[in-house]
């Protein structure tokens, strides 16, 4: 299919057909990092050096006359809660400020096997911990949309470097929504994949049974590419499963007959242009030969109290690592080893991560466990049997990925209850480690980016994919919205 | 309700000092979002023994011996170090 646009197939086709040198093309990326990332601030850590040896490997390859791999030479970003041998990773969190992996993510070896160009590493809410990027102890991402405006989070500095164009893509981690939020807020394309496909061996956790590595890029073309290369059987993590099928394979297959779900509680409280873009979005769907289902989920208004109860009581669990004794920041003056202890980790987390320590370890206290752990756990499940019942009445759920478009600087701390409600739309996804893929849809009368989520059942990532791929070839042309009008694309 | 004296427990039991001028709005901050997960308690579900996704149990593999990480390598990143093992204070 012509429509369709796939930045990482045109670059790798300029980098065989000689039209530019890998060296050019990282060189230019570098420059464009140089100027962009002191509004953006999507970059936390830049890697020049490792850039420019891996373009040196690939236009050695070139001038051999090989044929290049998919992702051979494309510039990339990792963010940086992906352990990255010898290269600083952070969680953007003063406690692992210095620490230097010496082993590498699962994710980034594939990603090294076929000599993908590391940029650098990005921007993200301290631990993965917040929906703006602004827990942070760099500062916040912004929105290449319009810098006044957050990139989202906690994948922001990712969604903002592709959608800046200071990477051609990047892999971002979600646990609640943390890749397909800001993918959302910045315009492009964020694949949360089913939990399981791909290895978590050197993510640095947060929440072990939700956390997910996933891609970020401009198509939806594009993110079936960087799947198929990192959805891969691990055995250095036992709930690694792998991939059921190639995903970029199963593209531009028709859609006529494909049954789209969509869930009437997705949309409470769903208003103004988000709305419109959604109702355009459908009949689309409709016009492409899709059969919409009206279905309910009335579980789904547990989704929230549900996911911050058992992530936060796995980040409490999985945080008690930092102790200042093997790596990372240590306080210099202390009595004994637990004021040396309290006191790291006092100085080391930032409010949003101890907030979230605290409320996990009250959820797991005696006395209140079997009222909220317990309960949530067993909700969970709950969940999870809805959304079973639910896809044996269509194969794609439709709904917004975020009720609102990106907010202004600033505007997150205020109140964390009120923060937590912008995750309502992405968090069912993650409590049932459902595959869902946010692609943009238009814009707001502000000219701010709105995303459209489209969730699949188990391993079904070729499903959304197909689904995201056939709305972007009726809507888009060589990345543009066809049409425009009242700011929702057509 | 969500207590003084309850966020300095979870504090200790996690390894946290709070500075006093901090506990009140902590404080507030915590109620508000006990309460927001105590809606979860007027659920009325099935019991559904909810283990793990996707169903995994006893993900065995073989015991295959293979070369660790270099000693060194492990200890670079710790702040103190002595003879090939971490430091720490002794108890006091």
């Amino acid at each position: 299919m012509e429509t369709n646009f796939s930045k990482i197939k045109a670059t790798s086709k300029l980098l065989s057909s000689k039209q530019m040198s890998c060296e050019e093309l990282t060189k230019q990326y570098l420059a464009s990092i140089e100027k962009e990332n002191k509004v953006l601030n999507a970059y936390v850590k830049v890697t020049e050096e490792q850039a420019l040896a891996t373009a040196k490997k690939v236009d050695e390859k070139i001038m051999r006359g090989e044929s290049l791999l998919p992702l051979e030479g494309i510039p990339m970003s990792l963010k940086d809660n992906i352990s990255t041998k010898d290269i600083e990773t952070t969680c953007c969190s003063k406690i692992l400020q210095g620490y230097t992996p010496i082993y590498n993510a699962t994710v980034w070896d594939l990603l090294q096997n076929q000599n993908a160009v590391l940029l650098g590493k990005t921007n993200m809410d301290e631990f993965a911990m917040g929906s703006s990027s602004e827990t942070s102890c760099f500062g916040g991402s912004f929105n290449p949309h319009n810098p006044n405006h957050v990139a989202g989070g906690s994948s922001g500095g990712a969604a903002s470097s592709v959608s800046g164009n200071i990477a051609v893509f990047g892999l971002g981690s979600d646990t609640g929504g943390s890749i397909r939020q800001p993918a959302s807020f910045c315009g492009v394309v964020g694949l949360k994949p089913t939990y399981g496909t791909v290895s978590r061996y050197g993510l640095i956790a947060y929440a072990s049974s939700f956390d997910q590595i996933g891609p970020i890029t401009t198509s939806v073309e594009d993110a079936a590419l960087v799947f198929d290369a990192i959805a891969q059987h691990d055995p250095m993590d036992s709930t690694s499963q792998g991939k059921k099928e190639s995903a970029a394979a199963s593209l531009s297959k028709e859609i006529k007959g494909m049954k789209i779900g969509i869930v009437k509680e997705y949309f409470e409280g769903i208003d103004g242009d988000v709305r419109t873009a959604m109702e355009k979005s459908i009949e689309t769907y409709r016009q492409l030969g899709a059969e919409i289902v009206e279905c309910s989920i009335p579980e789904i208004k547990y989704g929230l109290p549900v996911y911050y109860i058992l992530a936060c009581a796995e980040a409490s669990s999985n945080l008690g690592r930092y102790d200042g004794i093997r790596y990372g920041y240590k306080v210099p003056h202390y009595e004994d080893i637990n004021e040396m202890i309290c006191k790291t980790r006092s100085e080391g987390f930032g409010a949003e991560v101890k907030h979230r320590i605290l409320l996990g370890t009250y959820v797991l206290s005696a006395g209140y466990y079997d009222a909220y752990y317990k309960k949530a756990q067993n909700l969970r499940g709950v969940i999870v049997n809805a959304f079973k019942r639910v896809f044996e009445a269509c194969d794609v759920i439709l709904a917004p990925t975020v009720p609102m478009t990106s907010f202004e600087r600033g505007q997150t701390q205020k109140d964390a209850v009120q923060t937590y409600q912008t995750d309502i739309c992405t968090v069912p996804v993650n409590i049932a480690g459902l595959p869902a893929v946010s692609v943009p849809c238009g814009f707001d009368s502000k000219g701010l980016p709105i995303g459209l989520q489209l969730i699949g059942n188990n391993f079904c990532e070729s499903t959304i994919l197909n689904a995201a791929y056939q709305f972007e070839a009726a809507t888009r042309e060589n990345g543009a919205f066809k049409a425009v009008e009242m700011g929702v694309a057509l | 309700m969500v207590t003084r004296e309850d966020v300095l427990q979870m504090a200790r039991l996690s390894k946290l000092y709070i500075k006093e001028e901090e506990l009140d709005a902590l404080t507030k901050d915590m109620d508000k979002i006990i309460a927001f997960a105590e809606t979860i308690s007027a659920a009325q579900c099935e019991q559904t023994n909810f283990d793990n996704i996707n169903n995994l149990s006893n993900v065995l593999r073989e015991d295959v011996v293979v070369p660790s990480y270099d000693r060194e390598e492990i200890l670079k990143n710790a702040e103190s170090q002595d003879e090939g093992y971490f430091l720490v204070k002794r108890r006091s």
